[in-house]
């Protein structure tokens, strides 16, 4: 990795790593090491999922207590521990808001929270930076509109269904432009593997 | 899975790499999302490329500001877990019956195999619930019911929390004479509620009517009756009874 971050988030990674590790290998204690690290992300997360504070904390709950039970399955060699654990909270997140439509509509997605700029927050940078810069610079290469989709897709939490309704097409339509997207970012993605 | 609705406009193909990013991405629900969780559990390599493009989408969460929780969060996670440890460690009790729960599970999901793997994961997914915490809603209820004796079955799966019932018919295939209904035997033991025709070759979920799912319990009895096609003609008695089972709980 070629990019040097600044001592801070550089720190806090090595702290983080060493908890999973500790965690990874059946020391509990290292649990209130990785939520006091990462606890103001992961909410962020769920928050921004949810709309729902209260959904959003149980939401949060969930992933730790996951966490915990499943630490031996998580591998110490894992390139970045914060972004697999953000992937976990945005995937524990997203159960809950699909299962709540399962309950028959419990949980209601509230777009009150604007959506974020395009540019990651520089205190944030807690995720590998030349990954970061590929995935941007991979979606930059997708046409606006289509985009502008998959974010929404990212940062809402919208299904298809929904994401067709707000842009007024449809759905066949709708699926037709992300997947189209969604397979040009594959090959931009792996041709940055290759090279 | 693909529909011509799905490839309207000259979408590209959708392989397993693309439900896997739609899945990543969070945009499949319902049946669907079953199948890309069953998927999971059972294709390696499904797995590997749903991990590839978490990994990927991953960096975007930079984008979103971080929040403060409440204190009482890290106190309830801390709870959860002492009350998961004390339980580990009463092997008599509540361990050994998680233990059995999670022996029995495994089993199922052995004997059920590939077929109907996306109930299986929507159970497991579901089951596990009580498991992380006892206040939580039931546990599933599942009836295999034996067809015959080329050993096709047919999974239901009735989760009592959201009164679903998921109806698992892969392997089966249309006759075009015949159609198979499934019954619920009511709590007196003599009066037969339909639960619909099966769809051969499908998993299919429905809601249960609040009347029917007062009805259903441990030890539920189901019937399969063979009918004309369409399904028992109103007014007509019940086809001849081909299959039984029995709701338990995993």
């Amino acid at each position: 990795m070629a990019t040097r971050a600044r001592p801070g988030p550089e720190d806090t990674r090595a702290a983080l790593r060493q908890a999973m590790a500790r965690l990874a290998a059946g020391d509990e204690a290292a649990l209130e090491e990785v939520y006091r690290l990462t606890r103001v992300k992961l909410f962020g997360i769920t928050l921004r999922i949810l709309g729902d504070r209260k959904e959003a904390e149980d939401a949060l709950q969930d992933v730790y207590v996951q966490l915990w039970q499943r630490a031996d399955r998580y591998d110490p060699a894992r390139a970045s521990p914060i972004a697999w654990l953000a992937a976990f909270a945005r995937n524990r997140a997203i159960d809950r808001l699909r299962t709540g439509k399962v309950r028959g509509g419990a949980v209601e997605i509230e777009e009150a929270l604007p959506l974020p700029d395009e540019a990651p927050l520089a205190d944030a940078l807690l995720i590998d930076a030349e990954q970061t810069a590929q995935i941007h610079q991979c979606l930059e290469r997708l046409d606006a509109r289509t985009r502008q989709h998959i974010r929404d897709a990212f940062f809402g939490g919208l299904t298809y269904a929904q994401l067709a309704e707000r842009a007024g097409v449809p759905l066949g339509t709708m699926k037709s432009w992300i997947r189209r997207g969604l397979q040009r970012l594959r090959a931009c993605l792996e041709a940055s593997e290759a090279a | 899975m693909s529909t011509p609705e799905d490839n309207a406009q000259g979408a590209p193909e959708r392989d397993d790499p693309m439900i896997a990013a739609e899945w990543s991405l969070g945009l499949l629900e319902g049946e669907e999302l079953l199948a890309a969780r069953g998927k999971y559990a059972t294709d390696p390599a499904f797995a590997w490329r749903k991990e590839w493009w978490d990994g990927w989408f991953a960096p975007l969460a930079d984008a979103i500001p971080g929040a403060e929780p409440g204190e009482h969060v890290w106190q309830a996670i801390a709870a959860r877990v002492a009350a998961q440890r004390a339980a580990a460690a009463e092997p008599e009790q509540l361990g050994a019956r998680i233990a059995d729960l999670q022996a029995r599970l495994r089993r199922w999901r052995w004997i059920a195999g590939l077929a109907s793997a996306a109930a299986v994961v929507a159970l497991a997914w579901l089951a596990l619930g009580p498991l992380r915490a006892p206040a939580e809603p039931p546990a599933p209820m599942v009836a295999a019911i034996p067809l015959g004796d080329g050993g096709l079955r047919l999974d239901v799966t009735y989760v009592p929390e959201s009164r679903r019932m998921i109806v698992t018919a892969l392997g089966l295939a249309a006759d075009g004479v015949h159609d198979h209904q499934l019954w619920l035997v009511g709590a007196d033991g003599r009066a037969l509620h339909s639960l619909g025709v099966i769809a051969p070759g499908t998993v299919r979920s429905m809601a249960v009517p609040d009347e029917l799912a007062a009805q259903i319990g441990e030890g539920a009895r189901l019937v399969l009756t063979r009918e004309p096609i369409g399904g028992k003609p109103a007014g007509a008695a019940a086809g001849p009874v081909v299959a039984r089972g029995a709701l338990g709980r995993v």
